[in-house]
């Protein structure tokens, strides 16, 4: 049983949807991704001159009729793909709660990934947890694996502190074919955190796309104004803040600003970035958002 | 500047208690956040500043003042001028004997008092008043302060009760009559409330105390000589003690006892079979606050030879009485009475007979006349039967009333308050009364003679009322204050206080009635001597822990009073809640007394 926001409806404008990707792998089946091999696509990539055993098929008679010359036709070859969909597991994924935030940030993942099953493609999830923590699903394939991906997101059980550029690590290190990935996480870690982790992934000829995830509660948070001994979710430290209207809009100040260096950041080395408020309509974001920042075809 | 209602300011001391709702606000309410990356650089690490920051708003010390002019105002202020004519009653009565770490209270009292007429203004007056006996002035013309300071001085307290007065109103009308600025009391009473006139000073604090509150010595009967006296101690504390009483007779110890007295309890003990001697004491040995009722005295009681003045037409019936032991009997006819001599009698028998005015002895009257002051006989009648009476009653005791018929008999109908011992259907047949200590006995019926066996139920009544008044003659001794009758009094009369002063007697004098303090009084009579026992009777006086408050609810004050006053109270009111408003336009929101204000404001 999908949870709601899998409507038929929904899934149905998923399947129309395709991942795009900035660079070409190599596949291991015939799918519908580009692949530097040439290939038997229907995509035209470059002539060559004929050679005996070429299949007469291919060749070009328009160029023969102009210059008596034999060329063969040759086409790109599509291969499917293979996505890694990394979700942050860490206890911040929980606040306020995990309704409100794991959840959706799961169901973005799941929209992606059905996505992906849709078209045939591979997908396997990720759990980002501490620094060598975290567990990884198997590839899904089709679309009928989509329960399985639900079960393996639902099974998560949050907690920690999510060290970003280990927790990858540890990740990639069993990573063997290149291919699309997507981190989804709320990225409030600082930027000597994200940057080398966002930085890990590059390395890896993934093509990137960083997801960023935040509660309607960590845009604008709803304390009292007064003293407040605030518990940090994952390090249970604790500072001591005087709450107010003044200090309310020194935190916004301060959360945009980290924002933009995110997005920043990942402009500067060709990340897709997006910001997802999880109060917001999925399929809004989904169709809407991510076509925009090139996520889709 | 003083204040009317001081007892409020005491309401000062709460103030700090404002602090404990900001301190509870102010500890930091704990609220887990996903990440305090960027609360950490305004933040404060909690390991810093354990306690917090205490960060008092200004609503606090505007909270504050307002809290503090409620408060002065309800303890109202008022601003005062130094008075110039001024009232100091001195509580001299017996309590202010009482010693405070050695030092009588009264000593503190007139400390109090100079201490209030040294504050008095340039050419400002005193009046200077006692309140026991009854409240009077000292000297009737007003006294400048060095006087009153020495009248001060001068002032004793006396071996009396304090007198039932309403001080609250006595204060305000001295105040208002005698158009005093101010009266001040001063008493170890605690007061309740003041007035704009009048102010009390209290001195003292409560003590434990006990004190003999009852001591008699009688005989167990008129015929029997055996002496026997009994004594009630008293403790006013809340523990119990253990103490001697010793009896003494005319100085010297006769007998002594342990008693153990409970708390807040009165024993009673009894000491027999001791020489007869004119006057006793008891004396409890107690180092207590009150030293005054550790003694109680008495006189030896009545002799035990009876001496009846008897006035009657038929002196036969009244010589039957010599029969019986210890009684003897002067007769006179009507007309002599009044010339005889009548001191010395215990007892005037008036037989058909009766005086214009009833005399200063006890009196029996038998079938009186119809012009008798006291009752008045009715139509006569004969073999009466008796159809109530008074029991029990040494009138009573032992008679077989249904035995006893007087064969003639006239009802008699009371003319004053009395009682009615024995009644017929047709009206009373004895009726007893008392007046000024005196008991008189009018009787409807003649029990005379004195027939013994042979008219028992009439021996038996005329035995009883011999007893009744035998027993009046009174060894218990009497209150302080009580005046001591003196009869006839011859040239060269002296009545010795117990102080040893001597007081010439006039024979104007009917009788002598500054007996203000304890002790025996000795009157002189040519050779022979009668003594009189005084002792303080106000138990009140000697429990020292709660005295009754002094209630000042505040009656109007005078046109004079308000010169010297002026209460700001209301301003101070008015300033509160001006700053309540203020408070409430600062925060809106506020809650009563702005106690559970929360700022909610950003919790939306």
């Amino acid at each position: 049983m999908l949870p709601e926001p899998f409507t038929p409806d929904f899934l149905t404008q998923l399947e129309t949807l395709r991942l795009r990707t900035r660079k070409e792998f190599l596949g291991g089946h015939t799918g519908s991704y580009s692949s530097p091999r040439r290939g038997t696509s229907l995509e035209f990539a470059d002539y060559r001159k004929y050679s005996p055993g070429d299949d007469l098929r291919y060749l070009d008679w328009g160029i023969y009729a102009r210059t008596d010359r034999l060329y063969v036709k040759i086409f790109r070859e599509e291969v499917d793909l293979f996505a890694y969909i990394f979700i942050d597991a860490s206890a911040s994924m929980g606040f306020p709660s995990r309704e409100k935030k794991f959840s959706p940030a799961s169901h973005v993942a799941l929209a992606l990934a059905y996505v992906i099953l849709a078209n045939h493609d591979h997908v396997k999830l990720h759990l980002l947890q501490g620094q060598t923590n975290g567990s990884a699903s198997q590839f899904y394939r089709g679309r009928r694996r989509m329960a399985d991906c639900m079960d393996f997101a639902t099974s998560a059980v949050l907690g920690g502190s999510l060290d970003l550029a280990p927790a990858l690590g540890e990740h990639l290190k069993r990573l063997r074919r290149p291919g699309k990935a997507i981190l989804i996480s709320d990225f409030l870690m600082p930027a000597a955190a994200y940057q080398p982790g966002l930085n890990l992934l590059r390395s890896f000829n993934l093509d990137i796309a960083a997801i960023q995830i935040l509660s309607r509660e960590e845009v604008e948070p709803a304390f009292p104004n007064g003293s407040l001994a605030l518990v940090d979710s994952e390090t249970q430290g604790e500072i001591r803040y005087q709450w107010n209207s003044a200090s309310r809009g020194d935190y916004q100040t301060r959360l945009a600003h980290h924002n933009l260096e995110i997005r920043s950041f990942c402009h500067q080395i060709g990340i897709h970035y997006s910001l997802y408020v999880t109060d917001r309509d999925l399929s809004d974001f989904v169709f809407a958002t991510l076509p925009a920042i090139g996520l889709f075809k | 500047m003083e204040f009317l209602n001081p007892t409020a300011l005491l309401g000062l001391l709460a103030l700090p208690l404002l602090l404990v709702p900001y301190l509870i606000r102010k500890k930091p309410r704990r609220l887990v956040f996903s990440s305090l990356l960027l609360f950490m650089e305004a933040g404060i690490p909690a390991s810093g500043r354990p306690w917090g920051r205490i960060n008092l708003p200004p609503i606090f010390f505007l909270q504050l003042l307002l809290l503090a002019l409620l408060i002065l105002a309800i303890s109202e202020p008022v601003f005062s001028v130094r008075p110039t004519n001024i009232a100091i009653v001195l509580d001299n009565s017996a309590s202010m004997q009482a010693l405070e770490d050695g030092k009588p209270r009264l000593s503190l009292a007139k400390e109090s008092a100079s201490s209030v007429i040294g504050e008095l203004g340039a050419g400002g007056t005193v009046d200077l008043y006692v309140t026991t006996p009854r409240l009077t002035k000292v000297r009737v013309a007003p006294l400048d302060p060095v006087e009153a300071k020495a009248a001060v001085g001068a002032i004793t307290a006396l071996d009396l009760g304090d007198p039932s007065i309403d001080y609250d109103n006595v204060l305000s009308q001295l105040a208002r009559e005698r158009r005093y600025e101010r009266v001040y009391f001063v008493t170890d009473h605690p007061a309740r409330g003041q007035t704009p006139t009048s102010r009390v000073i209290t001195v003292g604090r409560a003590q434990h105390n006990l004190a003999v509150t009852g001591f008699e010595i009688h005989r167990a009967s008129l015929v029997n000589a055996r002496l026997e006296a009994s004594a009630k101690i008293a403790n006013f504390s809340d523990r119990d003690e253990k103490i001697k009483v010793v009896l003494k007779g005319s100085g010297t110890t006769l007998a002594s006892r342990q008693v153990a007295v409970g708390a807040d309890k009165t024993a009673s003990v009894s000491f027999e079979e001791f020489a007869e001697q004119p006057s006793y004491e008891v004396a409890i040995e107690a180092g207590d606050a009150l030293p005054l009722d550790n003694h109680r005295f008495a006189v030896a009681p009545a002799s035990r030879h009876l001496q009846i003045l008897a006035v009657t037409p038929r002196p036969q019936a009244m010589m039957s009485l010599k029969s019986i032991p210890g009684i003897s009997v002067d007769v006179v006819s009507p007309a002599e009475y009044e010339k005889s001599e009548r001191t010395g009698y215990g007892l005037e028998i008036f037989h058909f007979s009766a005086p214009a005015v009833p005399p200063q002895n006890p009196a029996l009257f038998i079938l009186p006349p119809g012009s008798h002051s006291l009752a008045k006989p009715g139509a006569p009648i004969s073999n009466a039967a008796v159809s109530g009476w008074r029991e029990p009653h040494t009138l009573t005791r032992y008679i077989n009333f249904s035995l006893l018929r007087p064969t003639y008999a006239r009802p008699l109908k009371p003319q004053s308050a009395g009682d009615v011992v024995i009644e017929s259907p047709n009206g009373a047949l004895a009726f007893a009364t008392e007046r000024q200590g005196v008991r008189y006995l009018t009787l409807g019926f003649d029990p005379l003679p004195f027939l013994g066996r042979e008219n028992l139920p009439m021996s038996i009544f005329t035995l009883n009322f011999i007893d009744w008044f035998f027993e009046s003659g009174g060894s218990s001794g009497q209150a302080t204050g009580e005046p001591i009758r003196l009869g006839s009094v011859q040239p060269g009369d002296v009545l010795t206080t117990p102080a040893g002063g001597q007081v010439s007697l006039k024979p104007e004098f009917g009788y002598f009635s500054a007996t203000f303090y304890q002790g025996i009084y000795r009157r002189g009579r040519g050779g022979k001597s009668e003594l009189y026992a005084r002792n303080l009777q106000d138990t009140n006086e000697s429990d020292l822990r709660a005295p009754a408050p002094i209630e000042l609810r505040g009656t109007a004050p005078n046109s004079s009073s308000a010169s010297v006053l002026f209460s700001f109270w209301p301003y101070l009111l008015a300033a509160s809640l001006l700053l309540l408003l203020i408070e409430w336009f600062i925060t809106p929101r506020m809650a009563f007394f702005g106690f559970g204000r929360r700022r909610l404001s950003g919790a939306a």
